[in-house]
C-alpha cells in the first residue's frame, strides 16, 4: 500500500518535471525571458519555489508538503489547491457513488436474467448490443442527449447545465432535492451506461460458467428448485469476479467525470482538472493526479477486503 | 439374480447428446433393475455411458445437449420420465440420493459444510411449517452435526462451521455421503465415488457406504471403473461397454466364470502378482480402443478387438442382443455359452 | 463431408490459420474486417477522396495534374507503407501455398529476399517522390477557373472540398447538396474532414498500441522469465503505475507536454501498457516451467532468442486480443482528449474536435456536426470491439481440440 502511495507521487512528480519548460517561465511569459534583466528576476523566482535545488531533494521537499495536505496555491483561482478539492471533491463523489449503485443495482439482475435466458439467437443480439452500448463514446452520448432534451430543438426535459437552478436556494428542502436530483438525471446517466454494459455482460459471462460447475449438480441433486440453484448458489458464487471489476469500474468512472463535468458544467473535480490543464495550472493539476491516485487506491482496498470477505478461500492477510 | 423385491426397473432407457459435432448416442437400450437393500455395480471404461444412465435416473441429463430418447425408469411404481419437475423434485434427494466422484469441486465453496447439509434437510422437511424458521434452521443444523458423527467425522460441531477447501479429500466425501443420506433415501447412487480419492482413503470411504447401507437398508448403484471394488462390494454387476450392457450377472457368478469376451479381458487385464501365477507376469492388455461415436462399428461395437469376432461374419454384421442364457445371467455375445 | 475435408486439412495448418478458420465462422466478425479495411483504404486514400484540387483540368488547351503535383510528402510515405505492407503478405502468402503443394519442400521467398523487395520498393518510391514533391504550395482555387471559364474540362475528387479551405460565407451550414454533411464553424466540409481524420485516429491508435504492447511485452516477459525478487520489486512498479486512473495520467501528461499528433500517442501507448505486462508475466510464469523452455536455456540459447523466439509466440494470444481492444480504447481516448481541446490541434482534422464544435459558442445545437463525427468515433471503436471479442472467441481452448 505505502509503496504503491509512493510510486505514485514519484510518477506524478516525474512528468512535472521532464516535461519541457517550468512554472517560472510560463508564468513570465517567453518576451520577457530574453531581457537581460529578467534573468536575475527568473534566478530569484526560481529559488523562491526551490527549483534550484537538485530532483531529489525537489521531491522530497514537494512530498513533506502533500503529506500535509498543501499543495501549493492555484494560479488561476488564488486559492489554496487543497480548499478548491475540498469544495469539489464531494460533487464528484456523489455523482461517482450515486453511478455505482445504479449500476450494480441493475447490472446485476440483468446479468443473471441474460444467463438463465440463454438462447442462441437472443444470446447472440444481446452480445452485441451491450458491446455497441459499452462503445458508445461518452462525450457523444451527452452531447446527444443536451441537443436533444434540454433544448429547443427536441424535448425541453431537463436543464442542460449546472447542479441547481437559479433560484434553488430559496426553495424548501425537499423542493431543493428535487431540483438536485432533476439536474443530476442526465449526468448520472451518461455515467452509468458504460458501467452498466461491461458489468452485465461480465455478470452473465461469470454466472455461465458458474452454471456450468460441478456444485451446481450436486444442489439440482439435492432437490432445490431452479431458482434457488440460481440465485442461492451460482449468484454467490458468480459475484466474486464482479467485486474485481469494482476497482477498475471506479478509476473509468473518474475519467469519465472529466468529460461529464466539463459538457454539463458541474463544478467538480472533473472541470477543476479540466480547468487546470487548460490553463496550465500546475499545481492543480499535480493535485489532482495524486488525489486520483489516492482515491484509486483507497478503491482497490476496498474492493480486495470486500474480496476477502465475499470469498472464504481468500483469508484477509493474503488480500491486504 | 436373486428375486428380492426390485426397487429401481430401468428398461430400454436411451439417452443422446445433439452438439454441433452431430448426435452422440451415450446410452442405448439399456435396461437393468436394482433389489432392495443389493449393491448393483454398473462398470465400464471412460465414456461407456454409466454416468449418463446414473444421471438420467435422476433427470440431471445436461440440457439442452442432452436429451432421454427413450425408455422407462420405474421406481416405486412410479415411470419417473413421466413426472412433472415439481415431483421429480421430491425425489432428488428425499428417495433418491447422488454422490458425485470429484467432491472438492461438488461442495459449493463458499457455504459452510453444516449449511450444505442443513439445506437438504430443511427442503425435504415436510414438517409444520408454521414453525418459526429459525427453530427450524437450528434443528437442521443439529441433525446436520449428527449426520457428520455418523460418516465418521471426527469433532463435527466444529467441522460443521468448516468450509470445503478446508477438508480433506476424503472428510469432502464423508460430507457428500452425510448430504446424501440426509433424509434415508432408498437407493443411493455413488457415481465413482472413490476415483479422485487415495486406495485407502477409499476403501474407508466403501467401508462406510457398506455400513450405512446395512444400517437403513438402502439400496447402492456403484459407477465404477474399479473391479476390485466391483468384487469386494457388489452384489450384482453389469459390464458396459460402449453405451450398451453387454454382460449382467451375480458378482460372484461373473467373476468365477465370465461369459463376455470383454469382461474375460477385462479380467485378464487385473494385474497379478507372480507369487500366485508364476505364469503370467507380463501385463495382459485388449488390443485396440473403445469406437468412439458416431462411426460405432457395425454388427457388434466389440468384434474389432475380439479375437472370435474379428473373424466371425455374423459378429461383424449383426448386433447380438442382451438375452438371458442361464437363470440370472445375461450375456450379449453370438459365442456365450447358452 | 465438409467437416471431414476441414479435419484433413487441419494438419500442417499453423496457430494463424487455424484462428483465422475460427474467427471466419462467423459474419459479425468479417463484417467487422471488411469494415476496418474499408477505414484503412479511406485514410490511406484519402487526399484522392476529399481534395479542391482536380484530378485533371484542363486550362486553354493544355492538361495539368493539380491534384499529384500537390501530395504531401506525408500523404506519399503512407502509399508507400501501405504497397510495402501490401506486398509483403502478398510474398508471405505466396510462400505458404507453395510450400503447401510442392510437398514440404522449404523453398520459400526467405526473410531476406523479403526484406530485398520491401527496401527496393522503399527506394523506388522516394526516388520518384523527389521528383514530384511540389516546390511551392499551389493556393489555386480551381474551382474559381472552372466557374469563371477559364478552364474547361476539369475532373474532381468525389468530395471537391480541400480539408483547410475555410470559405467563412458558407459556415455551419446543414447537410445539402452541396455539402452531404455539412459544414462547420469555419466552414469546411464535414465529409471532407472526416475522411481526413480518419488519419489522425487510426494512427494515433495504432501507434499508441505499438508502443503499449512492445513495452508491456518486454517487462511481462522479464518480470515472468526471471520471477524471485525481480519479480517482486517490479509488480510493486506496475501496481503503482496502474494505481493511477489512465485518464487523469493522461490529462496530467498533456497538461506539461506540447500538443502533437506523436506526444499524443506516446502519452497514450507509455500509460496504457500495465495491462500487457501482466498477461506476458502470468503467460511467463507459467511457460517458464515446461520442458521446451529447459530445452532451450540447456542448449545455451541467447536470452533474447528464448525470450521472443520460444516463449512469446505462445504467450502472444492475450496480447493480441489486449491490442485490438487497446486500439479502440486508444482512438476513443484520442477522441476523448481533442474534444476537450487538449488533443491535436487545428486545422489537422479530428474527429473528437469536430464533436466539440456541435454546440455552438451561442448556445445553438449543431446536429450535423454531433451526429457525424460521433458516429464516425462510435462505428469504428464499435468495430475494432467486436473484432476483439471475435477474436477471443476464436483463441478459445476449443482451439486447442484441433492440435
Amino acid at each position: 500500500m505505502i509503496p504503491t502511495l509512493l510510486g505514485i507521487t514519484i510518477v506524478v512528480f516525474a512528468i512535472s518535471r521532464i516535461a519541457p519548460g517550468d512554472p517560472v517561465s510560463s508564468a513570465m511569459g517567453r518576451g520577457e525571458q530574453s531581457d537581460v534583466g529578467q534573468t536575475d528576476i527568473r534566478a530569484a523566482r526560481m529559488r523562491l519555489y526551490g527549483l534550484d535545488k537538485p530532483i531529489h531533494i525537489q521531491y522530497a521537499n514537494w512530498l513533506w508538503r502533500v503529506v500535509r495536505l498543501d499543495f501549493g496555491d492555484s494560479i488561476k483561482h488564488h486559492r489554496k489547491v487543497w480548499e478548491l478539492i475540498k469544495e469539489r471533491l464531494p460533487i464528484t463523489l456523489t455523482l461517482n457513488l450515486m453511478a455505482f449503485a445504479i449500476i450494480y443495482a441493475v447490472s446485476l439482475p440483468m446479468g443473471v436474467l441474460a444467463a438463465v435466458k440463454h438462447g442462441r439467437l437472443f444470446d447472440r443480439l444481446s452480445s452485441v448490443f451491450f458491446l455497441a452500448l459499452w462503445s458508445l463514446p461518452i462525450m457523444w452520448v451527452g452531447q446527444m442527449l443536451i441537443g436533444y432534451f434540454t433544448g429547443v430543438a427536441f424535448k425541453n426535459w431537463f436543464p442542460p447545465a449546472g447542479l441547481s437552478s437559479n433560484y434553488a436556494d430559496q426553495l424548501p428542502f425537499f423542493l431543493w432535492l428535487a431540483d438536485r436530483l432533476w439536474h443530476l438525471v442526465l449526468p448520472v446517466l451518461c455515467l452509468t451506461y458504460t458501467g452498466f454494459a461491461y458489468l452485465t455482460r461480465q455478470t452473465k459471462a461469470a454466472m455461465l460458467s458458474n452454471l456450468q460447475a460441478d456444485y451446481v449438480r450436486t444442489a439440482r441433486a439435492k432437490g432445490l428448485s431452479e431458482a434457488t440453484v440460481i440465485c442461492k448458489h451460482v449468484f454467490r458464487n458468480s459475484i466474486i469476479p464482479l467485486i474485481t471489476i469494482m476497482a477498475t469500474l471506479l478509476p473509468a468512472m473518474l475519467g469519465g467525470s472529466v468529460i461529464i463535468e466539463k459538457i454539463f458544467s458541474i463544478p467538480g473535480m472533473g472541470l477543476l482538472a479540466f480547468e487546470a490543464v487548460s490553463s496550465r495550472d500546475y499545481n492543480v493539476v499535480m493535485a489532482i493526479a495524486t488525489m486520483a491516485g489516492v482515491l484509486n487506491l483507497v478503491g482497490l482496498l476496498l474492493a480486495d477486503i470486500a474480496y476477502a470477505i465475499a470469498d472464504p478461500r481468500i483469508s484477509f492477510e493474503s488480500a491486504a | 439374480m436373486n428375486r428380492d423385491e426390485i426397487l429401481l426397473s430401468v428398461q430400454d432407457l436411451s439417452a443422446s447428446f445433439f452438439t454441433e459435432d452431430g448426435v452422440i448416442r451415450a446410452v442405448q437400450n439399456v435396461s437393468f433393475s436394482v433389489s432392495k437393500g443389493r449393491t448393483f455395480a454398473l462398470v465400464g471404461e471412460s465414456g461407456c455411458g454409466k454416468s449418463t444412465i446414473a444421471l438420467s435416473i435422476l433427470r440431471l441429463v445436461q440440457q439442452p445437449q442432452g436429451k432421454i430418447v427413450s425408455g422407462e425408469i420405474v421406481f416405486e411404481g412410479q415411470n419417473l420420465l413421466r413426472l412433472r419437475e415439481k415431483q421429480m423434485r421430491q425425489i432428488r434427494g428425499n428417495k433418491i440420493a447422488m454422490i458425485f466422484a470429484e467432491p472438492m469441486t461438488s461442495l459449493n465453496p463458499v457455504y459452510t459444510v453444516g449449511d450444505q447439509i442443513a439445506e437438504a434437510i430443511k427442503i425435504h422437511q415436510k414438517k409444520n411449517t408454521n414453525q418459526a424458521s429459525r427453530k427450524a434452521g437450528a434443528q437442521a443444523w443439529e441433525d446436520a452435526v449428527e449426520l457428520l458423527r455418523t460418516v465418521g467425522i471426527a469433532n463435527p460441531e466444529q467441522r460443521a462451521h468448516e468450509y470445503p477447501h478446508q477438508l480433506s479429500g476424503g472428510m469432502q466425501q464423508r460430507v457428500m455421503i452425510a448430504m446424501a443420506i440426509s433424509c434415508e433415501p432408498k437407493l443411493l447412487i455413488a457415481d465413482e465415488p472413490t476415483t479422485a480419492l487415495d486406495v485407502t482413503t477409499g476403501a474407508a470411504i466403501l467401508d462406510l457406504l457398506d455400513e450405512l447401507q446395512k444400517q437403513n437398508g438402502m439400496s447402492i448403484l456403484l459407477i465404477t471403473h474399479d473391479l476390485a471394488v466391483v468384487a469386494e462390494r457388489a452384489d450384482d454387476v453389469a459390464v458396459m461397454y460402449a453405451s450398451q450392457i453387454v454382460e449382467m450377472a451375480d458378482s460372484q457368478q461373473l467373476f468365477a466364470a465370465p461369459f463376455h469376451p470383454y469382461t474375460r479381458g477385462l479380467l485378464r487385464c487385473l494385474p497379478r502378482s507372480s507369487i500366485s501365477n508364476p505364469r503370467s507376469r507380463r501385463l495382459q492388455t485388449i488390443p485396440g480402443a473403445v469406437p468412439q461415436p458416431p462411426p460405432f462399428p457395425s454388427g457388434c461395437k466389440f468384434h474389432p478387438r475380439c479375437r472370435i469376432g474379428c473373424n466371425d461374419n455374423r459378429c461383424q454384421t449383426v448386433e447380438p442382443e442382451l438375452r438371458q442364457v442361464q437363470p440370472g445371467r445375461y450375456v450379449a455375445c453370438w459365442h456365450a455359452p447358452a | 463431408m465438409r467437416k471431414q475435408a476441414e479435419e484433413k486439412t487441419n494438419w500442417g495448418a499453423s496457430y494463424g490459420e487455424l484462428i483465422w478458420r475460427q474467427f471466419s465462422k462467423s459474419w459479425l466478425n468479417i463484417g467487422c474486417l471488411i469494415f476496418v479495411v474499408f477505414l484503412f483504404l479511406v485514410a490511406i486514400f484519402a487526399p484522392f477522396l476529399a481534395n479542391d484540387k482536380p484530378f485533371v483540368i484542363r486550362i486553354e488547351g493544355k492538361l495539368y495534374f493539380p491534384l499529384f503535383k500537390n501530395l504531401q510528402p506525408v500523404d506519399y510515405g503512407i502509399l508507400l507503407a501501405a504497397i510495402g505492407g501490401l506486398s509483403q503478405l502478398l510474398l508471405i502468402r505466396n510462400e505458404r501455398r507453395n510450400r503447401l503443394t510442392k510437398d514440404g519442400s522449404v523453398n520459400g521467398y526467405g526473410c531476406a529476399t523479403r526484406l530485398g523487395i520491401s527496401c527496393a520498393i522503399i527506394f523506388a518510391g522516394t526516388a520518384l517522390v523527389f521528383v514530384l514533391i511540389p516546390r511551392r504550395l499551389d493556393a489555386t482555387d480551381y474551382k474559381i477557373m472552372v466557374a469563371s471559364g477559364k478552364a474547361t474540362t476539369a475532373i474532381f475528387a468525389p468530395v471537391p472540398y480541400g480539408k483547410t479551405r475555410t470559405n467563412l460565407v458558407a459556415r455551419q451550414q446543414p447537410p445539402s447538396g452541396q455539402h452531404w454533411l455539412g459544414t462547420d464553424d469555419v466552414g469546411c466540409d464535414v465529409l471532407c474532414r472526416l475522411i481526413h481524420g480518419s488519419r489522425v485516429s487510426l494512427s494515433v491508435g495504432f501507434v499508441a498500441v505499438g508502443i503499449s504492447s512492445i513495452i508491456g511485452i518486454v517487462i511481462g516477459a522479464i518480470l515472468g522469465y526471471f520471477g524471485g525478487k525481480v519479480d517482486f520489486i517490479g509488480m510493486r512498479v506496475v501496481e503503482a503505475v496502474m494505481a493511477i486512473p489512465v485518464f487523469f495520467l493522461i490529462i496530467t501528461a498533456v497538461a506539461f507536454f506540447p500538443r502533437s499528433l506523436l506526444n499524443m500517442a506516446i502519452i497514450i501507448g507509455i500509460t496504457s501498457w500495465t495491462g500487457n505486462a501482466r498477461f506476458i508475466r502470468a503467460e511467463f510464469l507459467k511457460l517458464r516451467r515446461q520442458d521446451f523452455v529447459q530445452a532451450a536455456v540447456s542448449l545455451g540459447l541467447p536470452l533474447r532468442s528464448i525470450l521472443f523466439r520460444h516463449m512469446l509466440p505462445n504467450a502472444i494470444a492475450p496480447v493480441l486480443v489486449n491490442a485490438t481492444f487497446g486500439i479502440s480504447g486508444a482512438i476513443f481516448i484520442e477522441a476523448a482528449l481533442s474534444f476537450l481541446g487538449f488533443g491535436v490541434a487545428p486545422p489537422t482534422p479530428s474527429w473528437g474536435q469536430m464533436l466539440s464544435l456541435g454546440v455552438s459558442t451561442t448556445g445553438r445545437f449543431l446536429w450535423w456536426l454531433t451526429l457525424f463525427p460521433g458516429l464516425a468515433i462510435f462505428l469504428t471503436v464499435l468495430a475494432y470491439n467486436l473484432l476483439g471479442d471475435g477474436l477471443r472467441d476464436a483463441l478459445d481452448p476449443r482451439l486447442s481440440k484441433a492440435i
